[in-house]
């Protein structure tokens, strides 16, 4: 059990080590090139093209994709904490910032859910 | 004494909270003691009192953020695992993406505008409703705030994910596509992690649409840029 264990480990730090490459290289291409795009967007082109072709089959980088997307809060929160600049901002605004944030969201959800429904309604009447 | 002065203090204590909140809230299942509202709360609970400035706080911490690249990355799975229901469904979910982010920025940006917002805050919010790893650096494209435009997420995310099971309740709809992509398109992460309550078929869509309208947002950067 303990092998086993161990084993899970190392596989999951290859994964993550093979998709920090992917995005490390991804960061090479854009400086190289000077395009304005994330290194990160061309690394997902990267490995969708790797997929595409069959160089790598996704379920290689499953636990390692997965853990990183499930964890994603954990990388974003030191972003988060810039509200310790902002206090101010949040105290004058605040009730502005939340009420745009609010109206725009209901907004959207409605827009998307309408149009969506509407295309599959058009698209197969019988189904949908 | 002072013990924000310790090495790696920051650090230790937002992977604590952030342990310890996921803990909590399997256990409890409470959506307000969520680690999307319940980690910050607890770092703010230390910081403000301790006069922590946010320099301060990122010099320990700053590296999580370059994750998100990796993430970015790992987006590709949930892509391509989907690209059957993608090629099949593609028109619906093109067409709602784009009406949905042209609603996000559109009303974003317009009552900000009509509320007096600040130009800088105005631009942070445009980029809302997308998920982070996309967001900051469209925000940055548009002359915002990245980490701003983080906050502006999160809310979204926590306000949208409540919006998004209410609105399901009331709204007609009978594809699970439109339900999926509601949480998709209007409250990112935290959307979907709600539509898989929903049900399998709306989980996968809005994953899948949540990517795709990310980086449909980052595409239209240099149009935005002009236009805004």
């Amino acid at each position: 059990m303990h092998a086993s264990t161990l084993k899970k480990l190392a596989r999951l730090v290859i994964e993550l080590a093979v998709l920090l490459g992917i995005y490390l290289l991804g960061c090479a291409i854009a400086t190289w090139f000077a395009w304005p795009i994330p290194g990160g967007v061309i690394g997902m082109a990267l490995l969708l093209l790797a997929f595409a072709v069959g160089w790598v089959k996704p379920a290689t980088l499953q636990t390692g994709a997965g853990l990183l997307m499930a964890e994603m809060l954990l990388f974003f929160i030191p972003a988060l904490m810039s509200l310790l600049d902002y206090g101010g901002l949040m105290r004058d605004d605040g009730w502005r910032i939340l009420l745009v944030i609010g109206m725009s969201t209901l907004m959207v959800m409605l827009v998307t859910a309408f149009t969506v429904e509407a295309v599959v309604r058009l698209r197969r009447p019988h189904e949908a | 004494m002072k013990l924000e002065l310790m090495p790696m203090f920051w650090l230790a204590f937002t992977l604590l909270a952030y342990v310890f909140s996921r803990w909590i809230y399997r256990r409890t299942g409470r959506y307000l003691l969520s680690p999307l509202i319940l980690v910050p709360a607890l770092l703010l609970a230390l910081a403000v009192p301790l006069h922590t400035a946010y320099a301060e706080y990122s010099s320990d911490t700053h590296w999580l953020m370059w994750i998100l690249g990796p993430v970015t990355v790992a987006f590709a799975v949930p892509i391509w695992q989907q690209r059957q229901m993608l090629m099949r469904y593609w028109s619906a979910l093109l067409l709602g993406m784009l009406a949905g982010s042209a609603a996000s920025i559109g009303t974003s940006f317009g009552l900000a505008k009509a509320l007096a917002l600040d130009s800088s805050v105005t631009l942070s919010l445009v980029p809302r409703s997308i998920t982070t790893p996309f967001a900051m650096p469209l925000a940055h494209e548009l002359g915002g705030v990245p980490e701003l435009t983080a906050v502006f997420v999160m809310f979204t995310g926590v306000f949208g994910a409540m919006l998004g099971s209410i609105l399901l309740k009331w709204l007609p709809l009978r594809s699970a596509l439109a339900r999926g992509a509601l949480f998709g398109v209007g409250a990112h992460g935290a959307g979907v992690s709600r539509a898989h309550e929903v049900g399998g078929e709306e989980g996968s869509v809005a994953g899948l649409v949540m990517v795709l309208t990310g980086l449909l947002n980052l595409f239209c950067a240099p149009l935005l840029a002009a236009v805004l």
